[in-house]
């Protein structure tokens, strides 16, 4: 237990906020794509980001990552990793309903996670009174350790990731992914600042 | 006399939210659960006028409470409040019985008036 780790009262807000903003990214997502897209409201854990960065970056070899920093006002910011099991991400081009001369496998990646980061974040910090800028997303070298080294050109410590786990459903297939929103230890401090506000109302 | 409310949500502040959006008088009446297979126990036990449900929650959730509501043939004016907005979902509760779909972050103001659209209030 470290000043960063959250309250149950703040897990319990930003899991809330998490919800509602996942809902309607989610609704969003149907739409931009214009078809039945089966969504569950996903699951939230809180973890321990240095833990989560090394495995991931031990098990890039078989997975797909775009990461994509974020960041608004009151200091608060981090990367969105959108995690791609390898067998899933071909699957994509069918879900966008792009022409395979279109775009590379790589390009809709990026396409998709930028608009599921973006539009997720973008729920949350209106939620919050906030406004979230956006970094080019990156879809990181499917080699191991490139995640971990990635984020080390980053000058974070990066103690907190909220990892949330996403599932889509079209009607004749579905995939998973994982989003996982890495919080540097500064911006730990402004998010539960941030909850704090929200639960003195209550 | 005003209704006998219940408030089901996984979230402690979902079920504040709620609370703090009805009106003052049903304020001190309202009983709350926290999962479907609690808030079944308390509609089965208790004769509830009125629930403010969600639906995406662990074990039961809002579409079991609703399908146990009609089941155990109860009489109750269910007002689903969720996060998962897509239309299919809307339609699917208003099809299992849900007066009235209304969106998460839900506010006072939309709470209040629909429950008077249904003569609640």
């Amino acid at each position: 237990m470290s000043e960063f780790h959250l309250t149950e009262d703040q897990q319990d807000c930003l899991q809330e906020l998490i919800n509602v903003a996942m809902g309607q990214a989610s609704d969003q997502l149907a739409r931009y794509l214009d078809t039945f897209v089966y969504l569950k409201v996903p699951s939230i854990e809180s973890v321990d980001g240095k833990e989560l960065i090394s495995t991931l970056s031990q098990q890039q070899n078989t997975m797909a990552v775009v990461s994509q920093g974020f960041f608004g006002y009151e200091g608060i910011r981090g990367e969105a990793l959108l995690a791609y099991q390898e067998e899933d991400s071909g699957r994509i081009a069918d879900l966008l309903g792009y022409e395979p001369e279109e775009l590379s496998q790589d390009e809709q990646l990026i396409d998709i996670s930028s608009i599921l980061t973006t539009t997720f974040l973008n729920v949350f910090a209106r939620q919050i009174d906030n406004q979230m800028s956006y970094n080019a997303p990156k879809l990181l070298p499917s080699v191991q350790n490139s995640l971990s080294e990635h984020l080390q050109q980053m000058t974070f410590n990066w103690d907190l990731a909220l990892k949330v786990n996403i599932n889509y459903q079209v009607t004749d297939y579905s995939f998973n992914c994982n989003m996982i929103l890495l919080i540097p230890e500064t911006a730990i401090i402004n998010i539960k600042n941030v909850l704090d506000r929200i639960l003195e109302d209550f | 006399m005003s209704p006998s409310v219940l408030i089901c949500d996984d979230s402690n502040m979902a079920r504040k939210q709620v609370l703090k959006s009805l009106p003052e008088e049903w304020k001190t009446t309202a009983q709350t659960a926290t999962n479907g297979a609690e808030a079944l126990t308390i509609l089965r036990d208790n004769s509830i006028d009125v629930l403010f449900l969600d639906l995406t929650m662990p074990g039961i959730d809002g579409v079991g409470v609703l399908q146990g509501i009609q089941k155990l043939k109860l009489s109750c004016n269910v007002f689903v409040i969720s996060a998962d907005i897509q239309p299919e979902m809307q339609s699917k509760v208003k099809s299992l019985g849900a007066k009235e779909f209304l969106q998460k972050p839900v506010k006072a103001d939309v709470l209040i008036n629909h429950l008077q659209q249904h003569g609640l209030l």
